[in-house]
């Protein structure tokens, strides 16, 4: 395991070498590629304002998240437990899913408004897809013959539900969760580059106008590490509640 | 081809050790892996044409030494390895033995007669010269109609057939055959085993039959060979002296129960140790 | 696609439309929520040819993204099946590739690509390559490793293997990754056309935010569902073509 760990360093270190050394050795224009360290002086520096930016963003996104993650479980195993309303809402709701989710931050943003609301709503909406559509598909693909046995013991679909599909959709609901952590920073992004006030998406979209580019790859630099951040830990909790995998 | 088969009949009604050349021939083949000493010492020898079966306790190293046959695994260097008389080094013998493992292995994105040309279209025979011969063989097989039929659309005994094609089709004069009806209900098997014996004996190929089946072992075998216990070695090299064509009525007259219960002592004896060494 | 077929796709489309429209007039939602699908509809039908073309430019978009990435990703599988040490160096780059906020990006590609059809068709490549990368690469190792030492028997050479056997039995995987990333290609499209594009659905979305146009709004979402449908009818005939013997399995 050290040897895959020290592989990977290997990598990132060489990644960052060469982007480096291409910048310095070709003299590219830092508004194409700045160099990394470029990158992180300009972090730095403009920490006073980035760092609200950053927390900003991972407020909206954690706080859409933990909405979307409850509201798309719950819907899940209603329809799960509901095979008629399944039918009829299930239509419905791939429906709203084939539309891309960004076609939908326009109306999120003259609903709502453009302060932190508008991309709460829009995290929780796309984490809740998400969400909902993995947990429902983990629920669905139980073994009938488990649901028949525990039935045969006086089970009632409650039971079932909480004995059997709930523990064996756990590990479809975690993949839901660790797909939406990435997801849920990117929605919230793409929205406040529409319209806001705060956060990373309107830092960015601004030094964009103001082509301040070292600043939209700083922006990029704390996104990703609020990213990573989040789908980390997200996974090593996953690793504790889904143990048998 | 009569004449082929009743010669060959002739030939191994005879009960005395077969006198064909020999084609293949093992000595102190051994394998390790590690601390774990799979196959000890394996000698073993079988002619040109020869129907030799293998049973032994699972785990004896039964795949081991299949592997090493096909090419697939090196053995411990200090055996040899004869084939045609000629050492034949690990990797040489890669695409120069038939070896059907023990499920079918058949591609689901294949025919019946893509799937059964593969080892041809590999060893560079021109794909439509292939589909020529295997339409010619689909009957006899028993495949006749299903040419064009996906594996997923057969039963589990014509799986075994395409399979079985597919390694009579990569012409090579050994097979080896890794309990090939393994997984098939009785009937189908003893069905499957008199077919096997009938093309045998039309084709007249070297046969090496691994099988966990006692009965299955007797039934087809000249020989009968029994392994033992991990480290797998050969402990037991049984001649069948049962006239050919057999039919299924042998399985019950006392010459054969006789040997069965030979054989049955000598495997429950290897099967014992196995369990006191792997056993809590 | 059979007349069998037919009914069942229009079946949801239609009790959606009725639906939508029931709920506008029953519960009364005011129009600036919803308005009422007859307006939308209308509003689309004023201006067809402009819905057609931002249509077709995003569709154009989306698909030479998407195309570039299924094969760069199909490729890139197969590299690191075959090469463990790059496998090692490189994924978990690409795995944190893909936790940075690639529409952030949208500002720099289309700054790298200018206002051209290439840089919408990197953010969706961008989006696409890696679900396919990892997919292929888990399909390829989930290959039956007896399915590999028979051919091997047979005297395959990894060529071979790789032909016969080890791309075929990973389609079907590939071709999951392929539809989960097919609306996520047609995502990065659209957000690509919100830096200056003046063509395509993304485009018709800002300008209709700006205008406060919800009846537009709604037209755009629309017109980015059909994109979204026609992108995800390519993959499963292509699906339907190639992995033909999945749904027997």
């Amino acid at each position: 395991m050290s040897g895959a760990l020290r592989d990977g360093l290997l990598g990132a270190a060489l990644f960052l070498l060469l982007w480096e050394g291409v910048v310095r050795l070709f003299g590219v224009p830092p508004w194409i590629l700045p160099p990394p360290s470029g990158i992180l002086v300009t972090t730095w520096a403009a920490r006073a304002s980035l760092l609200p930016a950053m927390l900003a963003t991972g407020q909206e996104a954690l706080a859409g998240y933990a909405i979307g993650a409850v509201l798309g479980i719950l819907l899940a195993m209603l329809l799960a437990l509901a095979a008629p309303l399944r039918r009829l809402l299930l239509p419905v709701i791939i429906a709203v899913n084939a539309v891309p989710v960004a076609a939908y931050a326009p109306l999120a943003l003259l609903w709502f408004g453009t302060g932190p609301l508008s991309k709460i709503v829009m995290v929780a909406f796309v984490v809740g897809f998400t969400v909902f559509l993995n947990t429902l598909d983990g629920l669905l693909r139980v073994d009938p013959a488990g649901i028949a046995l525990l039935r045969s013991f006086g089970a009632s679909r409650l039971g079932v539900m909480r004995r059997l599909r709930l523990p064996a959709a756990l590990p479809d609901i975690a993949i839901g969760l660790r797909v939406s952590t990435v997801r849920s920073m990117i929605v919230a992004i793409v929205t406040e580059m529409l319209g806001s006030q705060s956060g990373l998406g309107w830092t960015i979209y601004e030094a964009v106008l103001q082509i301040d580019f070292l600043r939209v790859w700083a922006a990029i630099l704390l996104a990703s590490l609020l990213s990573l951040a989040f789908f980390g830990a997200v996974g090593v909790l996953e690793r504790r509640v889904v143990f048998w995998r | 081809m009569t004449g082929a088969a009743e010669r060959l009949d002739a030939q191994l009604t005879v009960a005395a050790p077969p006198v064909g050349r020999v084609k293949l021939s093992l000595n102190g083949v051994a394998r390790s892996f590690g601390a774990v000493r799979a196959l000890d010492r394996v000698d073993l020898s079988i002619a040109e044409g020869e129907f030799v079966t293998l049973i032994g306790p699972s785990g004896c190293g039964k795949s081991t030494l299949f592997n090493i046959l096909a090419g697939l695994l090196e053995p411990d260097p200090g055996g040899t390895l004869l084939l045609d008389g000629a050492p034949a080094p690990s990797g040489s013998l890669l695409g120069r033995i038939a070896f059907m493992p023990q499920r079918d292995l058949l591609l689901p994105w294949r025919t019946v007669l893509d799937n059964a040309i593969l080892a041809a279209e590999i060893q560079g025979q021109k794909k439509r010269e292939a589909r020529e011969l295997a339409r010619s063989m689909a009957a006899e097989f028993g495949l006749k109609g299903f040419e064009n039929h996906y594996p997923q659309q057969l039963s589990g005994g014509m799986r075994q057939r395409v399979a079985l094609m597919r390694t009579f089709l990569f012409d090579r004069e050994v097979m080896l055959l890794d309990e090939p009806f393994g997984a098939l209900d009785a009937l189908t098997r003893a069905l499957m085993q008199r077919w096997l014996l009938d093309l045998w004996s039309r084709y007249r190929r070297t046969i090496l039959f691994i099988t966990h089946d006692i009965d299955e072992a007797i039934f087809l075998g000249d020989r009968v060979t029994v392994m033992s216990a991990r480290p797998g070695r050969i402990t037991l090299d049984r001649t069948i002296p049962l006239p050919r064509p057999r039919q299924p009525s042998l399985l019950t007259a006392p010459e054969f129960m006789a040997l069965k219960r030979e054989l049955l002592e000598a495997v429950e004896e290897e099967s014992l140790k196995a369990f006191a060494a792997n056993g809590p | 696609m059979s007349w069998r077929t037919l009914p069942r796709l229009a079946a949801p489309l239609l009790l959606i439309a009725l639906l939508w429209e029931g709920a506008v007039l029953g519960f009364g939602i005011s129009p600036f929520y919803l308005p009422p699908l007859r307006q939308v509809l209308g509003a689309i039908a004023a201006l067809w040819p402009a819905y057609q073309s931002a249509f077709l430019v995003t569709l154009a978009e989306a698909t030479a993204g998407f195309a570039m990435g299924a094969l760069v990703g199909i490729a890139g599988g197969i590299a690191f099946a075959h090469l463990p040490r790059l496998r090692r160096m490189v994924l978990p780059l690409f795995v944190v590739s893909q936790t940075v906020p690639v529409i952030a990006f949208g500002a720099i590609v289309v700054l790298w690509f200018g206002n051209t059809l290439a840089a919408k068709a990197a953010i969706a490549f961008y989006l696409t390559f890696f679900p396919v990368t990892v997919n292929t690469l888990a399909g390829i190792e989930a290959v039956d490793p007896r399915q590999v030492a028979l051919l091997r028997s047979f005297g395959a050479g990894s060529r071979e293997l790789l032909w016969k056997l080890r791309l075929p039995a990973a389609l079907p995987r590939i071709f999951t990754a392929l539809r989960l990333s097919a609306p996520l290609a047609l995502a990065g499209a659209i957000v690509g056309e919100w830096f200056g594009a003046t063509q395509g659905v993304g485009a018709m979305l800002l300008a209709a935010l700006f205008n406060e146009q919800v009846v537009a709004i709604w037209a755009a979402i629309l017109a980015a569902a059909a994109v979204g449908s026609a992108l995800f009818a390519l993959v499963a005939l292509a699906e339907r073509a190639l992995v033909f013997w999945r749904e027997e399995l």
